[in-house]
Formats: structure tokens, sequence, C-alpha cells
């Protein structure tokens, strides 16, 4: 098992998986990533050095991902309703934020558009 | 506006209702007696419409259905590295085949004969270790259809036999170098070439460096770094040179461990000490993979030394020629999968392993051939594995024109395309001058096709003796085999050979 930032991950998994694994990091991020510390992308976590985990965890401890991501996302919601934005009131009201049609079809955006959003 | 009178008759009164003037049989028929509902008349097959089962109306809150999952029961995987070994599995003997009672073994007396020219020569049971260790035998090739591998005696392996020969034991080829690009069609037996060429090395007791499948370095499958911080854009991969190691040191542990270093190698963490044999040194990189591409450049070194460093005269042998046999060349012409630190593709000519491969078909520093003690490089292109390099292909084409005598300032040799925006580097790779020490060759392009009528014969006669082939061998039978084979290609010859033939 190896620790990166704080999550435990068995030694088989793939390091490129492992990285998708947190919330805001998808293909691009991780092949990023992997290609900065120089790892192949058919890594597995076990065949990590021990500098490459430390340089991947200090990468990713300067990013913003996981809560910090997700507390950006909620504020950028809040600060539209505040400030009395269209949006933000669409958003308040669980309806289409971008100018879609309401006549049917809004299921997405009752469930999700909340100010309060859960991510 | 049409009325409902018939104006060329005035026989009806207006006076008459429409239902009257109907005959009264027809009337009858349309109401049925007692029922004045419309249930009769609606159609069975029309089913009434729920208001409610049409989904939810309009902004009505409905929460989402969500089917729960089935847990199903998977079987297990197999474990790691099962399927891959299946894939990689080698049979080299088949017992329902036949023996074939007088067949030969290659050594070092039959290479040269040319008598042998279109038999098949065996090859020797020790070797088979050695052979599968360098990686010799490639899974879809078919060595498990016969009771024991063997290959055909062509004129391509009789003239390398002959060079084999020439280079180990004639003193006026003694440090020659022979550098080759073996390229052909598909099927028609470039990887066979190499393994006969590994094969007679063997029985030559040279030392045989082998790159099995170029393909591998180049997909992102393994291990890379920056070899150090002067050199940010080279990359080195340990693991891959690991392995190289390995399958040097197993194929040739008989001749290396003969062999003691011959100087100091300060590259290496640990200094060596002085009678380490060269099979010790190998062992180092291949324990530690960390280490594994200073540790080669030792062992190429000291493969490569002609004469001893002050203080190392007491142990020193003379090294054995080389051979080191690549397939896949192709692979090594393009960018890789690998990315760099900037997430741009890197070149394989960046990778050190391909570097130090191709640098070899450059003419040799320092007044020493690339290979001091004599040997041959043989590079294969592979024609069912092949990405397409364009630039690979003019350079192949350079090569062939400078064999036949083309000056390369004549408009006669061969240029890219305008506007094809051809890769430097690759032909680069490939523009060999000519060298300046006498017993360097410079690089030549062999073509290799299919084989001639005799030796298709031979080989059919073979498939005949080993029980596969159950049919007369007379000539026309082995022509119209060679046509359809379209001019002998081999692997071709194998598929009809093989080929389950029912005589009435």
């Amino acid at each position: 098992m190896v620790f990166i930032l704080g999550v435990n991950f068995p030694e088989r998994n793939l390091v490129k998986k492992s990285l998708e694994s947190f919330f805001g990091i998808g293909h691009l991020t991780s092949s990023r990533l992997l290609a900065r510390f120089h790892i192949h992308p058919t890594c597995k976590v076990g065949e990590l050095g021990n500098k490459q985990v430390l340089d991947i965890t200090a990468a990713l401890s300067d990013m913003r991902i996981e809560n910090d991501l997700r507390r950006q996302i909620l504020d950028n919601i809040k600060r539209l309703k505040e400030t009395g934005t269209y949006r933000g009131r669409r958003h308040a009201l669980g309806l289409p934020v971008r100018g879609q049609n309401t006549r049917s079809q809004i299921k997405n955006a009752t469930k999700f558009n909340r100010i309060e959003r859960r991510i | 506006m049409v009325s409902s009178f018939c104006w060329s008759c005035l026989t009806r009164l207006p006076t008459a209702s429409p239902r009257a003037m109907l005959p009264p049989t027809l009337t009858a028929q349309r109401v049925a007696a007692f029922h004045t509902s419309g249930t009769l008349l609606a159609s069975p097959l029309k089913k009434k419409a729920n208001p409610q089962s049409s989904g939810p109306g309009y902004r009505s809150k409905q929460g989402v259905k969500l089917k729960k999952k089935k847990h199903v029961e998977r079987a297990r995987p197999p474990p790691v590295g099962e399927r891959r070994a299946l894939r990689k599995r080698i049979v080299l003997s088949n017992p329902n085949a036949l023996e074939v009672a007088d067949m030969q073994d290659i050594s070092a007396d039959n290479m040269v004969d040319s008598r042998l020219r279109g038999t098949i020569l065996g090859l020797p049971v020790p070797m088979l270790d050695q052979l599968r260790a360098v990686q010799a035998f490639k899974p879809k090739q078919g060595w498990s259809i016969f009771r024991r591998p063997g290959t055909v005696t062509r004129r391509e392996t009789l003239e390398l036999g002959r060079l084999i020969d020439g280079i180990s034991d004639k003193p006026e080829d003694k440090g020659k170098v022979v550098k080759r690009i073996i390229t052909g069609p598909k099927g028609t037996g470039k990887t066979v070439h190499l393994l006969q060429a590994m094969s007679m090395a063997f029985t030559k007791e040279w030392v045989v460096v082998t790159v099995p499948e170029c393909q591998d370095l180049v997909l992102a499958n393994t291990s890379y770094a920056p070899l150090s911080d002067e050199n940010p854009h080279l990359y080195v991969q340990n693991q891959a040179i690991a392995a190289l190691l390995s399958r040097t040191v197993t194929a040739n542990k008989n001749v290396l461990y003969k062999l003691k270093v011959s100087r100091e190698h300060s590259a290496l963490k640990s200094p060596v000490k002085p009678g380490t044999t060269l099979e010790d040194l190998a062992n180092l990189g291949i324990q530690d993979p960390a280490t594994a591409w200073p540790v080669f450049q030792a062992l190429w070194t000291e493969l490569t030394a002609t004469s001893p460093a002050s203080g190392f005269e007491k142990d020193f042998t003379p090294r054995p020629p080389m051979l080191v046999a690549v397939d896949g060349l192709a692979h090594w012409m393009k960018d890789t999968k690998y990315r760099s630190a900037k997430f741009e593709f890197i070149h394989a000519h960046d990778l050190v392993f391909v570097q130090h491969f191709l640098s070899l078909l450059q003419p040799g520093k320092n007044q020493q051939s690339a290979l001091p003690n004599g040997g041959l490089l043989l590079y294969a292109t592979s024609a069912s594995n092949n990405p397409s390099v364009y630039s690979l292909d003019v350079a192949l084409q350079r090569v062939a024109a400078r064999q036949e005598g083309v000056d390369p300032s004549s408009p006669d040799y061969p240029a890219p395309v305008a506007y094809s925006n051809p890769d430097q580097r690759v032909l680069a790779a490939l523009d060999s001058p000519k060298s300046s020490i006498p017993t360097e060759g410079t690089l030549e392009l062999q073509k290799i096709s299919g084989v001639s009528r005799e030796e298709a014969r031979g080989l059919m006669e073979y498939f005949a003796r080993s029980g596969l082939l159950r049919q007369q061998i007379t000539e026309e039978w082995v022509n119209e085999k060679w046509t359809l084979a379209g001019g002998g290609v081999i692997g071709e010859l194998e598929k009809l050979g093989r080929r389950l033939t029912v005589s009435a």
C-alpha cells in the first residue's frame, strides 16, 4: 500500500487510475502529471520510487482538487446568487441556467441546480 | 354548394328524411337490436390511455428511478502473468510429428557446406536454451508442427555461414565488421535469417546481443528517466536495459564467464575488482536495474576491448567477435509513446538504448571500428508489424543506391519528395559514410525474397517426411506450390505444406 496525498492505494493499481480517483483530475491532468515526473503510463503504484511518490504528493497538494475544488464550485454558485444574477436565480429555482427550453426535459436541472449543490 | 337533391329527377320530396330513403335491410344490419352504446363498435385492440402512466407531468416532482444493480458473481480473473505467458508461449516440439531420420544439426563444419543447400538443418538441443534466452523464436512461427526445430539452408544462409566462419577463423578476415539492414516482403524469413545467424554465432562461440522486438522499447511500457541533469533530453530505460543484460548473460554464459575485466570502470558505483568475470559484471546491472545503463556501457567497453589497461594484463583474453541482431527496426525511426516533462513525445533516437544500437551503424570513432573484435550487425525490418515511416523508406533507398555505387552528390541519388518534411534524424542515422578503417564495412541493404525452386523442394520434402504432407513430391507439384507461394515466399510455402490434404 502506498500513500498518495493521504490516500492509501494498493500496489497493483495503475498510477494513472489512482490519480484519476481524485476529484478534479481526469485523463489529461493525470497524463501531464505522469509526464512531468517521467512515469510511464502503465506504471503500477508499487513500482513508484519513494521520490516519485513524494513528488506526486507535493504536486497534488499544490493543485486545487477534492474538497477545495468542490468548495470553489459552491462558492461560485453562491456568488452568482448573492450578486443577483440571472444565472444565480436559475440555480436557486432549480431551473436550467444556460438558456435551455423548459417545456420538457429539465430533469437534470431540477436534480442538480441548487444553491447548496451536492458534489 | 352542392344540394342533396338530384336535379335530374325531381321525384324526391324535400320532406323525406335520408334514413327513410335507405333500403330497410341495410339499416337492420348496422344497428344491433338492444345495444345503444358504442362499446361493440370500439376496436378491442385499442387500450385505454392511462393519464398516470405517461410519465411525470410538467415540473412535477418525481425521483429518479434507479434500478438496483444485481450483484453478479464473477469468476476470478486468471493469475497475474498467466494470459501473457500463454500468449508468448513458444512450443518447439510436436511429439506427433515424425522424426526425420538423417537430419543434421547445424555445426561449425556444415554451415559452410554448399552441398547442403535446400536441406533442413536442425538446431542442436543444447543451443535451444540459448536461442530461447535471446528470444530468437517468435510465437507465431510454426515451430510447433515439427518434431524438433530446424531451418532451411538457403543461399543467404550459406553466404551468412561463410561470413561468420571467415570472421571467426580466417586470419585475413580477422576483425571484419559487416553491417546489414535486412528487408523483404512479409513471410520471406527475415526473422529466421536472424535466428540462423544467432545459431551460427553460438556454434562459433561469439557473443550474441539481441533486441528481439524494437517496439517494446518505444511503447512506453517500461520505466524511463532522464539520463542525467547534464543531459535532460536523453532518456534511459533501466528495466529494458536490465532485461537486455539478462538475455545476454543467460545466452552467452559459457563465453562470458571465461572473460575477465580489463580496465577500471569509474562510472560504476563500486569499483570492480580485477579478476571479476564479465558475467558477474553484467549481473550487477541485473540485480540493481538503477545501475543497468553504466553496467551495460562497462560490459560493452569490455567486449569491444582490444587490449587491457595497465595493471590488468594478467587476466586478459582476446574478446570474441559479436553478433548484434535487432528485429523490427522501423519502430525506432519515429516518435515514441513516452512523454517528456513538457508533455511532448520523445523521439526514439533520444533513448540511449536506441541511440547506442543505431550508433553502431555509423563508422567507428577513435580509429576503431564499431566492433573492434569483428562481428556482424544485422538489423531487420518487419513487414507484418511495420509502422509506415517515409523517412526510413527514403533512407533505405539511399543505402541501396550507395551500395550500387551511386554518388550522394549525383542526381540519381534518392531524395525525399518535396514538402514531405522527412525526419532528418532518420536520414542521418542510416547515412553512414565509408569508414576509414579497412576492416569495417559500410552499411549494406540485404533484400530477402522467396526461396529458389530447389530450396522449396527441400522444404516440401521435409514436410512430407515429417508426416505433415501426404503427397508425392514431384517437380511439377513443387513448381505449382512455389508459384502459389508468390515465388517461393517461405511463409506461404509453410501454409501450403501444413494444410491438411486428403488424397482421394
